[in-house]
């Protein structure tokens, strides 16, 4: 089943325990359920339209930090994930995982998603569709938090200015690449919340890049306008 | 969940090896086709032949055949071998050094071809230069940090290439131009044309001896940090998730779907398709484990064994019957391109339809509907699992061997209740999908019949929606069942579909009567009159039409008078006929003829009499019913009254003899004015009925679309009843006076001012006079008008006369006449018919001189 050429790469990384595949299963399975804490790596093909999107489910654990760097080679997308509730996951982000997109397409979209936002928002706890309660079954299922559970340890705007260092770090111009507002997310793996928002425009986004590898490939020319951006970006930069 | 996958088998046994010398060990192994070669300890090689054959409960077993064995004259223990099959020769690394021996007698070539200072070597198996004389391999040397490419040959060996890597490599893959090498802290692939290297991930080989194990094109697994086994591609990522082994793996294959590795105390089975581990078989002392040309085979230190796969069919059966469909399907997928298409096409639709009953057994219908769609299943196996829905004449018989475990649903779901009625439901919906596709070919029969039933047994309204569009229900086998659930309506229309309308419409005429019961339509009698009226059958039609007139004439009358348009080609009812057969019933018949009359506008003379004279009766009957007028009788009347004014074709004299003794005057007057006789008509209006309006009506009616001066008569005829100075009253001169003045323009002024009694003023004939003058202004004007335009269109023509004539002739003193040659003197001229000018005494003598014709010399001779 899984044999088709993927034409895009997209890479999910965070600490472990941040509900990476939680959310990918909820995109994929349309459910939450009990993971196990994921060993090295896992993949899924994903349709989108005309194209294979393959997802990339990483490890969290130190252990496998290794791999990261060759899971994000030629990535075209890169979901960093923390837990709302957790501010040491957003820190580990930078400190840890960031390091690894270096692998990355130079033109790699960034999108940083904080989960788990049932625990803390009453919207994205009540973001359960009735199907999926009745599926369910149980009572607890049902209930809605009176209030938030959980104290929010990472707002949104410490997300943005993630978000900005990130294009910093990675040398981008700010006007060349999406905004902060569209690429960072709050989201539930338990009740769908934002889930499809987020998997679907960071498809929507790489698809011009696939476009632009195909045409690349069939014309065979070296495109010089990129190169020169690249590399009026880094001198802005480096002023 | 485990699978069985592979058995393990014994090859090559200790005994044939080293028999009970205990020291001796296995330390590499090398198979190549029936060939097994194996180094030991002790520096010997030796060769074995291996068959396959079958243990008498078909398990697969081998026998071992020892060749030979040769000491290769060394005390060090043989570290590696590799076949060479094209140059018939064996490489063998021994004491760090490679040497090349025959693979028949294994003594080393006369060449005493050599390479020294070799720690480990690998085998291109993907070479790019492609000389099918030698083979290419790649060294790990003994110098530091150093990695060789040689060419080897039949009997020599040549250096291609020599590198550094950054740190010391203690493993080595090759594919290509590309080395994939395990350096002491990462792996890494090592570009040895280019040079270029790319990282893949870090690794401490210090800690854990790394494997480098290529796969296929471009392609490595490597042992990973955290007991992974990694998949890398030349290009440095990853495209297949990683497996799961346990810390200490001592060596891993592929053995396509799955990859199978090999610790101190087991081998382990995951498969590349979902990374789980699906078998582990137990296996002390594990020395080795590598895969030659899709073979595993295994080693402890004094023993070989061969991983033999079972047929990948069987495998997906094991899962199929512990119920996992995702795995068997994901299995199946995968061995996509290891099977013919055509063989594998047929095992995988037969396991999709597997698991679609799994599916559906576990009532997931969504899922196993899909199955069943991707694996073409016969869909009367689903049918034949709801007992007596395939009609009796069904030839089907289920698959063999089953697809399913399942006697029937009863079985299925236990007799429960609710599960019967889901699965119920959703066989109506996935049949009510395919039956038009053709998913459905070939056993329509089937799947209508098995639709109707459960429509029927669900009082589902889609039954009738089955029935009165195309279909193909068993009518022997649905009869019985419609009749069982009541539907007794539905079983009309299966009638009817199959041209048997008769029963349809005596069935249906039973529900009616209530003498059964089926509620389907409230209006079922009107439908049944609708029926009659759209069919064709004439035998039904007469022998129902009773039936139905007699419960609702006006109603029933409507399968005569509603037929459809188009009956014309299959042959129409005879109206006399028609006619003949509602004579009993009054109500229809008049319903009937007006259909002819006003409808079908026939102009038959019998048919317009015979309405006339059965409203006429209509009226004399309400008449003499009651003395004061009922709204029936006055409708009827103007029914009548309007018939006698608008038909032309009744017999007039006939209605005339029925009327003419009653006290029907208008109509009676409606029929003398139909027979010219306005005289007695307008007496009648006048004198009898005193209704001077309706006279004046009477009159213009009479005249309409007649011309003007018969209209003038008629009128002139009842100004003179009027005025008739025998029976002189008051409101005959007012009735006079006011026609006058009403109808002005109608009248010849100068006969009525004749008439006109000298004692009338002038103001009362006022608008008479002035609509008399303007009549008459108004006449002469127009004729006037008309005689202007009769001249301007005369003048027209002339002009037009002139223009077809030609141009204007001149005239002068230079141009002679024709005839006689001499000049023109005078302007008078005659213009001869040949268009030339002559002179009028030239002409008139020519005309005295020969009255016959005469040729006239040509003009253009003069010019
Ligand atoms: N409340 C809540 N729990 C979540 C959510 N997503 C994941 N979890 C839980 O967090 C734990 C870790 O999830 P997992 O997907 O394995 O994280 P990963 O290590 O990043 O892949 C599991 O116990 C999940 O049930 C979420 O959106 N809301
Ligand atoms: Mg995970």
């Amino acid at each position: 089943a899984k044999m088709k050429k993927p034409d895009v790469k997209l890479v999910i990384l965070g600490d472990m325990n941040v509900g990476k595949t939680s959310l990918l299963h909820r995109y994929i399975e349309r459910k939450f359920k009990d993971t196990i804490s994921t060993v090295g790596g896992a993949f899924f093909l994903k349709q989108w339209g005309p194209y294979n999107i393959s997802i990339w489910d990483t490890a969290g654990r130190e252990q496998f930090h290794g791999l990261g760097s060759m899971y994000c080679r030629g990535a075209a997308a890169v979901i960093l994930t923390y837990d709302v509730t957790n501010w040491q996951s957003l820190v580990e982000l930078e400190q840890r995982f960031l390091s690894l997109t270096d692998t990355a397409n130079s033109d790699c979209i960034f999108a940083i998603v904080g989960n788990k936002a049932d625990l803390t928002n009453l919207k994205a706890a009540a973001a359960e569709t009735g199907e999926e309660r009745e599926s369910n079954g149980n009572l607890a299922g049902a209930q809605f938090p009176a209030s938030p559970k959980m104290h929010k340890q990472v707002q949104p705007e410490d997300a943005v200015a993630l978000y900005h260092r990130i294009l910093r770090y990675k040398m981008l111009e700010e006007k060349c690449s999406p905004p902060a507002e569209a690429m960072c997310f709050e989201t539930s793996a338990k009740t769908g919340y934002n889930v499809d928002l987020l998997f679907e425009r960071v498809f929507d986004m790489v698809v011009p890049g696939i476009l632009k590898k195909k045409t690349e490939a069939m014309s065979n020319t070296v495109d010089l306008e990129d190169c020169s951006d690249m590399q009026r970006t880094k001198l802005g930069c480096c002023g | 969940m485990s699978v069985k996958a592979f058995e393990l088998v014994l090859a090559v046994e200790r005994e044939l090896l080293m028999g009970d010398k205990p020291r001796i060990n296995i330390e590499c192994i090398e198979c190549c086709g029936k060939n097994i070669y194996i180094g030991t300890n002790d520096c010997f090689l030796h060769h074995f032949l291996l068959e396959e054959k079958s243990s008498s409960k078909g398990n697969p077993a081998f026998a071992a055949q020892k060749q030979l064995q040769r000491h290769l004259g060394l005390k060090k223990p043989v570290n590696e071998l590799k076949a060479a099959s094209a140059l018939n020769r064996l490489i063998v690394l021994c004491d760090n050094t490679i040497m090349v021996v025959n693979m028949l007698n294994l003594e080393p070539v006369p060449s005493g071809a050599k390479i020294k200072g070799v720690v480990t070597f690998t085998v291109n198996e993907n070479p790019v230069n492609g000389d099918p004389f030698c083979v290419e391999i790649g060294v790990i040397s003994v110098k530091k940090r150093t990695i060789q490419i040689y060419m080897v040959y039949e009997d020599r060996v040549q250096i291609v290439k020599e590198l550094s890597t950054p740190e010391q490599p203690s493993a080595i893959g090759l594919d290509g131009y590309f080395l994939c090498l395990a350096l002491t802290t990462q792996y890494i692939i090592l570009n040895y044309n280019t040079g270029a290297s790319q990282d893949l991930f870090p690794y401490d080989s210090e800690e854990r001896k790394p494997i480098v194990k290529r796969i296929g094109r471009e392609e490595f697994l490597l042992a990973a940090p955290g007991g992974l086994g990694m998949f890398a591609t030349a290009a440095g990522i990853s495209q297949r998730a990683p497996v799961r082994w346990s810390e200490n793996v001592i060596g891993a294959a592929v053995c396509f779907p799955y990859v199978v590795a090999l610790d101190e105390g087991f081998i382990t089975v995951h498969s590349m398709l979902d990374q789980q581990l699906k078998q582990t078989l137990s296996f002390r002392d594990g020395h080795i484990l590598q895969d030659f040309e899709g073979k595993v085979v295994l080693t402890t230190t004094k023993a070989v064994y061969v991983l033999v796969p079972l047929p990948l069919e069987r495998q997906i059966q094991d899962l199929l019957a512990s119920h996992r469909v995702e795995e068997a399907l994901v299995l199946a997928e995968g061995a996509r391109r290891n099977i013919p298409k055509d063989k594998f096409q047929v095992m995988y639709r037969r396991i999709l339809q597997q698991a679609g009953f799994i599916q559906f057994g576990r009532l997931q219908f969504s899922e196993a509907k899909e199955h069943f769609r991707k694996g073409h299943l016969d869909v009367r196996e689903l049918i034949s699992l709801y007992p007596l829905l395939l009609p009796t004449t069904s030839t089907f018989t289920r698959s063999h061997p089953p697809l399913h475990e399942f006697a029937d649903l009863n079985h299925l779901t236990q007799g429960d209740q609710k599960k019967i009625l889901k699965c119920k439901r959703f066989l109506i919906s996935y049949l009510s999908e395919i039956r038009s596709t053709e998913v459905a070919n070939g056993y329509r029969d089937d799947v209508d019949t098995a639709l109707l039933k459960l429509y029927a047994e669900a009082n589902h309204e889609s039954l009738l929606d089955l029935l009165v569009s195309e279909n193909a229900c068993v009518l022997m086998d649905s009869v019985p069942w419609l009749e069982k659930h009541k539907k007794f309506f539905a079983l009309g229309l299966l009638y009817h579909y199959n041209g048997q309308d008769d029963a349809a419409v005596q069935l249906w005429m039973q529900i009616v009567n209530g003498e059964l019961h089926d509620d389907t339509r409230a209006d079922l009698y009107e439908y049944i009159v609708d029926f009659l009226t759209f069919s064709s059958k004439q035998d039904l039609i007469w022998k129902y039409a009773d039936w139905a007139l007699q419960k609702n004439e006006k109603v029933g009358v409507q399968i005569f008078t509603k037929r459809p348009e188009d009956e014309e080609k299959k042959g129409k009812l005879n109206p006399d006929n028609v006619i003949k057969y509602l004579h009993k019933y009054s109500q229809a018949i008049i319903l009937y003829l007006e259909h002819l009359v006003f409808e079908k506008n026939i102009q038959k003379e019998k048919f317009h009499s015979h309405l006339a004279a059965l409203y006429l009766d209509r009226v004399l009957q309400l008449h003499s019913q009651s003395e004061t007028p009922s709204e029936e009788l006055s409708s009827s009347r103007t029914k009548l009254q309007n018939l006698l004014q608008k038909s032309n074709l009744y017999r007039v004299q006939l209605l005339l003899g029925k009327i003419k003794d009653t006290d029907l005057k208008f109509e009676c007057a409606i029929l003398y004015g139909k027979l010219e006789e306005y005289d007695k008509a307008l007496h009648i209006l006048v004198h009898q009925l005193k209704d001077f309006q309706a006279a004046e009506r009477y009159c213009l009616w009479a005249s309409e679309d007649k011309d003007p001066s018969y209209r003038q008569r008629l009128f002139h005829m009842l100004l003179a009843l009027y005025m008739d100075p025998s029976i002189s009253n008051d409101a005959l001169v007012m009735a006079a006076v006011d026609l006058l003045n009403r109808h002005a323009e109608v009248f010849d002024a100068v006969r009525v001012l004749r008439l006109v009694p000298e004692s009338w003023s002038v103001q009362l004939l006022c608008p008479f006079l002035s609509g008399a003058i303007r009549e008459s202004m108004h006449s002469k004007r127009m004729s006037q008008v008309a005689l202007g335009l009769a001249r301007s269109e005369n003048i027209i023509h002339k002009h037009e006369k002139m223009k077809s004539k030609g141009g204007p002739i001149f005239l002068s003193e230079k141009k002679g006449c024709q005839l006689c040659h001499n000049t023109f003197s005078e302007p008078e001229f005659v213009f001869h018919p040949s268009g030339i000018p002559i002179h009028t005494h030239c002409a008139a003598k020519r005309n005295r001189e020969s009255p016959s014709r005469r040729q006239y010399p040509n003009v253009n001779n003069h010019t």
